[in-house]
């Protein structure tokens, strides 16, 4: 039977030998007080400091800047990246997704969505109030996924500044705006919460012959 | 005894009773889709099916009563396939929107979807379009419907309004309303809580929370003294309404119990406060002090000890005519029957095959007992005669023998009634020669009850072996209540007969055995959801807010003569009657402390709160909390002659409150909201001279009330219904229900 490792022996790793640890190249330490002088005046006379100021100023001179503009200019998200919530509607009829099962406030493990639901007019469920409080908000991603509906997703907006934590709790600030979605704006969401690619290959459909 | 087998285990059971019962009482799993404990089986789910050895194909365990020897297998490959088969046949086209459905999450349909895994359809039908019903309280969708037809069967065989019906007509079968265009019925709402699907549902609460969203509290409902058994659904209010707690909905254990719709539709009639005002409360405190204390039976037996320490330390008076009426009733029953309690129960009533019930508008006043007898005739043919002076087109279908009396002549019939059941028994010489005294010509003639109706009851009571005989609250309250008593304590004594007296409010049998009452007087009171100078109120229009029936925990005392607690649904942050007792020096840290101090002495258990049950769980009788214990008492009644039968003569009115209605408690109920009015048949209003619609004024009692004139088709008779549930604290009128009245119009 092997011996289970008691924590003594994790406590005594020997690094040195047979073990994949190695030691990177460095200077040895000054270990006398006259080899510290030694260091210190080096490093001060060698002007080291200017080496790395000279890369900028070569740079500058050149117009060949790398730097993001932020916050003018913002490198894309990755579309599986999960930042502020987004509530999707139908790109037909720009109707809003959330059909207000109540699956997202159930998985939700910080607690921090909520809706109010009622039957409207037409005998159909509408969401009256729905919102993400985004101080509590762990981004863990699960409402999205739990969504049968792709209704929430997890957009790019990842800048959560604001002097009220109120401010991030809007319904309609995640809502996609009509217009984009009537005019197909929005194209078909491909980030967190949406379907995987190649999913309609995997559909049983319901015989219709009759 | 009945031997055999399922599934190679050992099982015996009583005869006739059915294999699915027996495998259920053995924890074996059968599976189901209609079937209802309370009902006769529906048999149209055929998931049920078994086989027994020696039987050409499957057996339906829910209707074959189990035979000697046999053995029966549940589960095996071609029954699975059957299950399965059955279970395509009801997924195909069923709209799956069980993304907003009401009953997603305690669906059958979705349970046992997933446990036969069907996950494809495999078979077609073409999709028709079906109109959602819009039934008043319920709303029905033809779509989600599997026809199992459990509302159906209960509406007939338990609630008795018969008010659905199934339309056959193949794939386009429905549930419709029964001989009408819309759904007129009593509203109880059992077929939304029967309904395994999201078919029937509560148009209030569809669409406004999830089944897994609502915390289940188990209660006793507060509006009458059946207590029956419920569960308020409670969540967050709304996103608006921050640390707010709502009631969304009630439901109950359906399998064995059943709610009417004040149970199921009243539940919103919490006190909300704000606060504690201490100066109401010191101001209570000194009201409390100068004397007296009126209060209503709708209290828990918790606040009734409270209330009778109180008198004990402070030495109070304290007033509940109604209860005080109740508890003289009891005492004078006793003296003739020789037991503190009467001896039936709502369960002996299900089993009865014979009742007789006198005073009383049972389907208003206590919708238990109607169930119950309903339940009696339908599965035990009882025969049921209905005596009172309105006859209740509720009980229709039900009674089969109507006996009207006279107004005030109950005391005449209800000796009439002893004399008939008591006949060629051995009884006293006193009590012999009570019935040999009594002046047949004169009761019969003044009374209305002729010796031809007599005898029909006396040929419905023949072969039958299990009688129930059920007095109302119009003989609670009569001038001479105690003779009534005392005559239906003979029945109870001497014949096969069970009694059960109903009582008229939730907890006066809970109030009637702990308080010790007191006459009442006039003078200064304190007033505890009653009237009196200083008004503890639960209805939210005192003086010092209390907390109502649903915001406590205690207990109740049921018709049942069950001690059954309640708990409490939403939080209240007020003062309670406790604190009150505190500050007056009768220390205990929670109401319930008093749970297990209730007098031992009336028949109470030293039982603490916290060990009673609430539920039914997998009982199929009530086992909630514990049973009161009867105490014999000497039988040292004597029979007082029946004097002349009091006449009322011009307009009498009968206080009896709608359906649905009981108290200011249900009036406060968004769910029930109608406008209180006089009710009385054309007949009556011909005699008064008034017409729908008339605005009238009269004097009820001691109380002036104004009210509006309503024709009802539905009565018969000269007496109109005047109810009381709008009265706020004066509803609790403890007086005869009928009074003759002097009715004058004030414009219309």
């Amino acid at each position: 039977m092997r011996k289970l490792p008691s924590l003594q022996d994790f406590k005594d790793r020997n690094v040195a030998e047979g073990s994949s640890y190695y030691n990177i190249d460095g200077e040895a330490y000054p270990e006398t007080g006259w080899a510290q002088f030694k260091q210190v005046v080096t490093r001060t006379f060698r002007l080291e400091l200017f080496v790395g100021l000279w890369v900028v100023l070569r740079e500058m001179f050149k117009f060949n800047i790398h730097t993001v503009q932020y916050p003018a200019e913002k490198l894309p998200i990755g579309p599986r990246y999960r930042a502020v919530h987004e509530m999707q509607r139908l790109w037909e009829s720009g109707t809003e997704r959330c059909i207000g099962c109540g699956l997202c406030e159930k998985i939700c493990i910080s607690d921090c969505i909520r809706m109010d639901t009622k039957i409207d007019e037409n005998s159909r469920k509408a969401v009256t109030e729905y919102t993400i409080n985004l101080g509590r908000c762990i981004f863990c991603g699960y409402c999205a996924e739990v969504c049968p509906e792709l209704a929430i997703v997890h957009g790019g907006r990842y800048e959560n500044v604001s002097e009220q934590r109120a401010h991030y709790i809007g319904f309609e600030d995640m809502l996609t705006p009509l217009d984009m979605a009537i005019s197909g704006k929005v194209a078909e969401y491909p980030g967190f919460g949406a379907v995987t690619p190649h999913e309609d290959e995997r559909v049983k459909v319901t015989p219709l012959a009759y | 005894m009945v031997n055999f087998t399922i599934n190679g285990q050992s099982v015996s059971c009583e005869k006739g009773e059915t294999i699915l019962n027996v495998a259920r009482k053995n924890a074996i799993y059968i599976p189901t889709m209609c079937y209802l404990q309370k009902t006769t089986p529906c048999a149209s789910c055929r998931l049920c099916s078994v086989e027994a050895e020696g039987v050409e194909g499957f057996v339906l365990s829910c209707q074959a009563p189990a035979i000697e020897g046999l053995c029966v297998i549940t589960e095996s490959d071609s029954l699975h396939k059957e299950r399965v088969n059955i279970m395509k046949m009801y997924d195909v086209n069923h709209p799956l929107e069980c993304g907003v459905c009401d009953k997603s999450g305690a669906c059958d349909l979705q349970n046992k979807t997933l446990e036969f895994n069907v996950g494809t359809q495999e078979f077609s039908a073409k999709d028709q379009h079906r109109k959602i019903e819009h039934w008043g309280r319920i709303n029905y969708d033809p779509a989600l419907c599997i026809l199992c037809e459990k509302c159906t069967h209960v509406c007939n065989e338990v609630i008795g309004d018969d008010a659905i019906d199934l339309y056959f007509g193949g794939y386009g079968s429905k549930v419709i309303p029964k001989n009408s265009e819309t759904l007129d019925c009593t509203f109880c709402g059992e077929c939304i809580s029967v309904c395994p699907v999201g078919a029937l549902v509560s148009s209030d609460f569809q669409y406004t929370a999830n089944a897994w969203e609502l915390s289940k509290i188990p209660a006793a409902c507060a509006h009458c003294s059946a207590a029956c058994a419920l569960e308020y659904e409670v969540k967050h209010e709304s996103i608006d309404a921050i640390g707010q707690e709502k009631i969304y909905r009630v439901t109950n254990d359906f399998e064995v119990n059943t709610l009417c719709g004040a149970g199921r539709f009243a539940y919103d009639f919490e006190n909300r406060i704000y606060g504690k005002d201490k100066e109401a409360f010191l101001g209570a405190i000194e009201a409390i002090k100068k004397g007296a204390i009126r209060f209503s039976s709708l209290i828990t037996n918790e606040e009734a000890m409270i209330l009778q320490r109180m008198k004990e330390k402070l030495g109070i008076k304290l007033f509940n005519q109604e209860a005080l009426n109740f508890s003289k009733f009891m005492k004078a029953y006793g003296s003739t029957s020789g037991q503190s309690l009467y001896s039936a129960t709502l369960e002996h009533i299900r089993s009865s095959d014979a009742i007789v019930i006198i005073g009383s508008r049972i389907a208003t006043d206590n919708p238990a007992v109607r169930y119950a007898m309903t339940t009696a005739a339908r599965h035990k043919g009882a025969r049921i005669t209905y005596m009172h002076p309105i006859e209740d087109a509720l009980m229709q279908n039900t009674a089969k023998q109507y006996v009207k009396y006279e107004v005030g002549a109950e005391e005449g019939v209800m000796a009439l009634l002893a004399k008939t059941l008591l006949e060629g028994k051995t009884l006293d010489s006193e009590i012999s020669a009570f019935f040999a005294e009594l002046d047949l010509g004169y009761l019969e003639a003044e009374s209305n009850v002729g010796d031809e109706e007599m005898m029909q009851l006396k040929k419905n009571l023949t072969r039958t072996k299990k009688r129930t005989l059920i007095l109302g609250a119009d003989l609670i309250a009569h001038a001479k209540a105690e003779n009534i008593a005392r005559l239906a304590g003979l029945i109870e004594k001497h014949t096969e007969f069970k009694v059960m007296i109903v009582a008229p409010s939730t907890n006066t049998l809970g109030v009637s055995l702990i308080c010790d009452l007191d006459e009442e007087s006039e003078g200064y009171a304190v007033g505890y959801n009653a009237r009196g100078e200083f008004v503890l109120s639960s209805f939210g229009e005192g003086d010092l807010d209390m907390p109502s029936l649903n915001q406590q925990e205690g207990t109740f005392t049921t018709i049942d003569k069950r001690v059954v607690p309640t708990n409490v649904a939403l939080p209240y942050n007020g003062y309670v009657l406790n604190d009150l007792a505190n500050a007056l020096g009768i220390r205990a840290e929670y109401t319930i402390d008093y749970t297990s101090q209730l007098p031992y002495s009336v028949g109470f258990e030293c039982n603490a709160f916290d060990t009673l049950n609430a539920r039914y769980g997998n009982a199929i009788k009530d086992s909630r909390g514990y049973e009161l214990k009867s105490i014999e008492v000497t039988c040292d009644g004597v029979l007082s002659s029946v004097d002349e039968l009091p006449e009322f003569n011009g307009t009498v009115l009968y206080a009896c409150n709608p359906v649905l209605q009981f108290t200011p408690n249900t009036q406060k109920a968004h769910q029930l909201e109608e406008e209180a009015c006089l009710r009385g048949s054309e007949q009556f209003a011909i005699a008064a001279k008034l017409s729908d619609g008339d605005r009238v004024e009269f004097d009820f009692g001691t109380l002036r009330q104004k009210r509006i004139f309503k024709i009802d088709t539905a009565l018969k008779g000269t007496i109109a219904l005047n109810p009381a549930y709008d009265l706020g604290l004066a509803a609790m009128v403890s007086s005869y229900r009928y009074q003759s009245v002097k009715i004058s119009k004030v414009g219309s």
